[in-house]
Formats: C-alpha cells, structure tokens, sequence
C-alpha cells in the first residue's frame, strides 16, 4: 500500500514533538559546559568520583539521543514513509521517562552509594528507551519495499536496544543488584553498539537520502548503500560472539574502520559533486564531521597496529564526538527552519517566515566557528595541558550549546509569533 | 519501468534547472536568473500538468481511487507552485536573501516529493498499468505542453 505519509499535511508530526527533544538536547549541552566550568573551577569537588562517565552519559543520552529521538520522530515518516499515531502523547511520554530516567542515572553515578537510584534509573530510562524503540521498529518491521535507509534505521534500533540491554547490565552491577561477572566484557559491547551501532548506523542510513536530498548530489554507490549497515551490524554481532568467546576482536576493528572510513571519504567525494551551488554552515558541518570520523577511524586502525598513546586515543574520541555533533547541528539547522516554515505555511499562515527569518544561516555559520574553534582548544589541551585551555574548552561547550538553544527558541517564538499575531487563511 | 525511468529523468533536469538558477542568483546576476529560474519553472510546472493530467487520471482509473496517493501529490504540487509564485517574486525584485531563503524550503519540500514518487507512486504505476497503456500515457506525456 502506498504510504500517504511524509511531509504531507496530514501526517506530518506537531513540531513540539521534534522541538522538546532538540530544545532539552541543547539544554543538557548547557549544563554540560556549565558542569566542565564549575569543575575547571574547582567548584563540583563533591563530585570525585565517575565525572567520566557522567559526561559521557550527559554527552551520549542527554544531548546525542536527544537529537536522535527528535530526528527519528521526524524523519521516520519522510524518509522510511511510516507513521507514528498520535506521536504527540507518545513523545511526551517517551521525553519524560527519559529526561527522569536520565537525571536519575546521572545523580546515581554522582552518589554511587545509592542503590535504589540505580534500580530507577533503570526502571525509568529503560521504559522510556523501549518505549520508543518499540514504536518504532514496529513500523518500520511493517514496510515491504524497503530503502536502504529504512533498512539502516532498524539495524541503528536494534543497535541501540543491545547498547541499552548492556547498560542495563551495568547499572544493576553498579547498584549491587547482580554480580556483573561479564562487566567488562560487557562495558566494552556497551560502548560499540552504542557509537558504532545506533550513532554512526542512524547518522549513515539517515545520509544516504539528506545529503542527496539537500545538496542534490550523485547517488552513494548501490553496494555501499545496500550492504554497508548491514555489514556493520553483522560485524558487531561478530564482535560480541568474539568477545565473549575470549576470541581476538582486532580484525573486526580493523573491518570496522576501514568502512567507516571509506563511508566518510564517499560522503566527502559527493559532497564535493552536490550540484547546488551553496556552500552554507551544513555543508562544512558535513564535511567536517566526515573528516572527524576519518581521523578517529585511523587512530583506531592504527592502534590495532602500534602501542599508542593515550593522548592520542583521546584525540580519536574527540574526533568522533566532533563527528557526531557535526551531523547532528548539520541536520537541526535544515530541519528546524524548514519545518517551522512548512507546518505554519501547511497551517493557513500567509505570513509564515521563510527559513532565513526562522535560523538565518549566518547564526549557523557562527554555531561552526564555535564548535571548530571547541573541538580545536579540546584537541591542543590534550596535548598541551593547560588551565586556561581546560577552562576556555569548557567555556566553549557552554557558548555552543547555548547558541544553539537561543536559535532554537527563537525558531519557537516566530512560531508562536506568526500563529497569534498574522492572519490565517482557511481552506 | 519506463514510467519510473522517464519521469525519474525530468526530476534530475528540474534539479539541474533549479542548481543553475540559484548559481545565477548567488553570483549576482538576475538576468541570468530570470532567465533560468523560467526555465525551471516552465519544467517543474510542465512535469506537473503531464502527472495531473496524463498519469494520475491513468493510475486512477486502475486503482480505482483519486484520493490515495495522486490526492497528496497533487496537493504538495500546489505547495510547490506557491513558492514559485514567491520565488519569481524574489528574482525580479532582485532579493537574493528572500530568494536563497525560498530556494532551501523549496529544494527540500520538492525532493521529499520526488522521493515520495520515484520510490512508490511511480513504481506502483509501473506495475500496475498495463504494458500497452503504459507506452500510451507515455506518448501523451511527451507532447505535453505548458
């Protein structure tokens, strides 16, 4: 049957359900870099212990899932052509279960001696994580002709389901509840679903449809677009049965990177071919975070090879937090204005702004010198360890984020704007 | 799938049309851009009238409905010739911020709507119409002029 979803009046989602999750993504940014700032300081001294991996989670669920959820609940029915019913109560539901669970994870690795937080934390992000998982691979195990990004879609969900099923693991060994015998078997699984699986595999589906959709660019090769996230996944799997067969996972990385490297330097290739002639903020976001994943995947390679240091293994994190982020601000900066335009436009509003009075793409040129120059200072501090570096990285996570909160609550008030104040047209 | 193939081939002319009118734009020349933002308006607009006139009728009458898919097509073509009306507007007032602006709605509320129609509309008439109708349709398509 021929979906009459997508970006038609009927079945486009309400935008709040994509915007609460960019609006609080942006926000656990914020407190990010406030947290990095008081801690510079010396100000969170009660916070001794795991500050990694609060980051980490503030930086993986707090701000990447955030964007993600928002992103699918949008992009699901453009481009996989399924429908979520009533996503409005849906998303809320979802969006509160995981902003509690979240909060509650966070306090937990924050007072590690709580038990019952870490039980709720499960209780509360899991649900929430489910939940939404559920909603929609539900759909998406429904479509017959599948495109190769639907396909990628489910392997990113199903990723994300293992990544959360190991943290659950994690979380009932961190609370006491189990023995958590195969914890660092499982730590290691944990972190590969979560970035290789559900991150990259979301950010790879989800591009070969944008980035020949906004840029008018040549077509990714047929096999790369048809086996790539499948390739991915199955070796993921491989790793796991490797892992916990105390077997050698060096050819899987090694497999592993050079995919993603060879994905990033196509995606660079076609971007390069794109036919439309502008070369806006989201095109450099591409590029640039393209570029970042083929430095990380290098270091990776190359530390299946050689003894590396740490500091360079952080480069290769940096790197692909910088990937990651890239993508994701490349995808809100086209996506807010233009849906801001199109459900107001859809609404009757004659008024409604275009998508340069929405997010002007001068405010997304200066959201890229911002993060290029973070990504640069986090980069040199690495190597150069400095208090005015840390400092002045924690202080440009913080400018970032709350850049891009500002353009997005302004995209919200020329919405609110135009709905009470400029005339409606009925049809 | 020559239905697929043929009208698969007018979208990437439309997308060649529209890249080199907002090139025009970006570098300043509205002449140029009159010129060939008109030229991409006479294709995407000329592509419409031969799918409501021509195709859509034809897979209607096979399957038996004109409120399936054909109905959101035909009403995100009026989206599109909306913003075209405004995107004019743009180049002969030689407005290229209002114009770039349009030309970004524009570029993704038409893409989701070829993509729409090449993966599924295009594919089904494909299937569905006969082989002999098919070449038909195809026939008028071609003399179909603005």
């Amino acid at each position: 049957m021929f979906n009459q979803g997508g970006l038609s009046l009927e079945q486009a989602p309400p935008i709040s359900v994509v915007l609460r999750f960019f609006v609080t993504a942006s926000m656990f940014g914020v407190l990010l870099g406030i947290f990095l700032l008081a801690d510079r300081l010396g100000i969170t001294s009660f916070l001794t212990h795991n500050k990694p991996v609060i980051i980490v989670h503030t930086l993986a669920l707090g701000v990447m899932a955030s964007f993600m959820l928002g992103a699918l609940f949008q992009m699901l029915p453009v481009i996989a052509g399924v429908v979520i019913k009533m996503p409005t109560k849906k998303a809320m539901l979802v969006h509160l279960l995981f902003v509690v669970g979240l909060v509650i994870q966070l306090y937990a690795f924050a007072n590690a001696s709580t038990p019952l937080l870490y039980f709720l934390a499960v209780a509360y992000l899991g649900l929430g994580l489910f939940y939404a998982i559920y909603l929609m691979l539900k759909e998406l195990f429904q479509i017959k002709d599948h495109s190769s990004s639907s396909k990628g879609m489910i392997f990113s969900l199903l990723s994300f389901s293992i990544a959360i099923l190991f943290g659950i693991y994690m979380l009932l060994t961190f609370g006491g509840y189990i023995e958590g015998s195969y914890f660092t078997q499982i730590k290691e699984l944990h972190y590969s679903f979560a970035l290789f699986g559900w991150l990259s595999l979301l950010i790879v589906s989800v591009s070969f449809q944008v980035v020949e959709m906004f840029y008018i660019t040549p077509k990714y090769p047929l096999l790369m677009s048809k086996y790539l996230t499948l390739s991915i996944f199955i070796l993921l799997l491989l790793k796991t049965i490797a892992i916990f067969m105390a077997l050698q996972t060096e050819l899987i990385t090694v497999l592993l990177s050079i995919l993603f490297m060879v994905y990033a330097g196509v995606t660079i290739h076609r971007l390069y071919y794109r036919k439309r002639p502008t070369s806006d903020a989201t095109v450099w976001f591409w590029r640039l975070g393209m570029g970042l994943l083929i430095v990380s995947m290098l270091i990776t390679l190359l530390d299946t090879f050689i003894d590396i240091s740490l500091d360079v293994k952080m480069l290769s994190y940096i790197s692909f937090i910088g990937f990651g982020l890239s993508i994701v601000f490349a995808m809100v900066y086209k996506i807010v204005p233009f849906l801001t335009w199109f459900h107001l436009s859809n609404q009757g509003y004659m008024e409604a702004p275009m998508m340069h009075d929405i997010i002007h793409p001068k405010k997304a040129k200066k959201h890229f010198y911002i993060h290029v120059s973070m990504l640069m200072v986090l980069m040199i501090t690495l190597f150069f360890n400095s208090f005015v570096g840390d400092l002045l990285s924690a202080f440009l996570i913080l400018v970032s984020f709350g850049w891009l909160l500002y353009n997005l609550l302004y995209a919200i008030k020329k919405y609110r704007y135009t709905q009470k104040y400029t005339k409606k047209i009925e049809w | 799938m020559i239905i697929s193939s043929y009208m698969r081939r007018e979208h990437r002319e439309c997308d060649e049309l529209f890249a080199t009118a907002e090139k025009s734009v970006i570098d300043g020349n509205f002449e140029e851009a009159e010129k060939n933002f008109l030229l991409f308006a006479d294709e995407t607009l000329r592509h419409f009238k031969k799918e409501e006139e021509t195709l859509f009728p034809t897979f209607e009458k096979i399957s038996g409905s004109s409120e399936g898919p054909t109905m959101v097509m035909r009403h995100e073509h009026e989206q599109v010739r909306g913003l075209i009306g405004k995107m004019a507007g743009a180049v002969e007032s030689k407005d290229m911020d209002a114009y770039l602006s349009m030309a970004e709605s524009m570029m993704i509320l038409l893409q989701q709507h070829n993509m729409k129609e090449e993966q599924m509309l295009y594919a089904m008439c494909d299937r569905m119409i006969p082989q002999d109708e098919k070449e038909k349709t195809l026939e008028v398509m071609k003399t179909v002029e603005l």
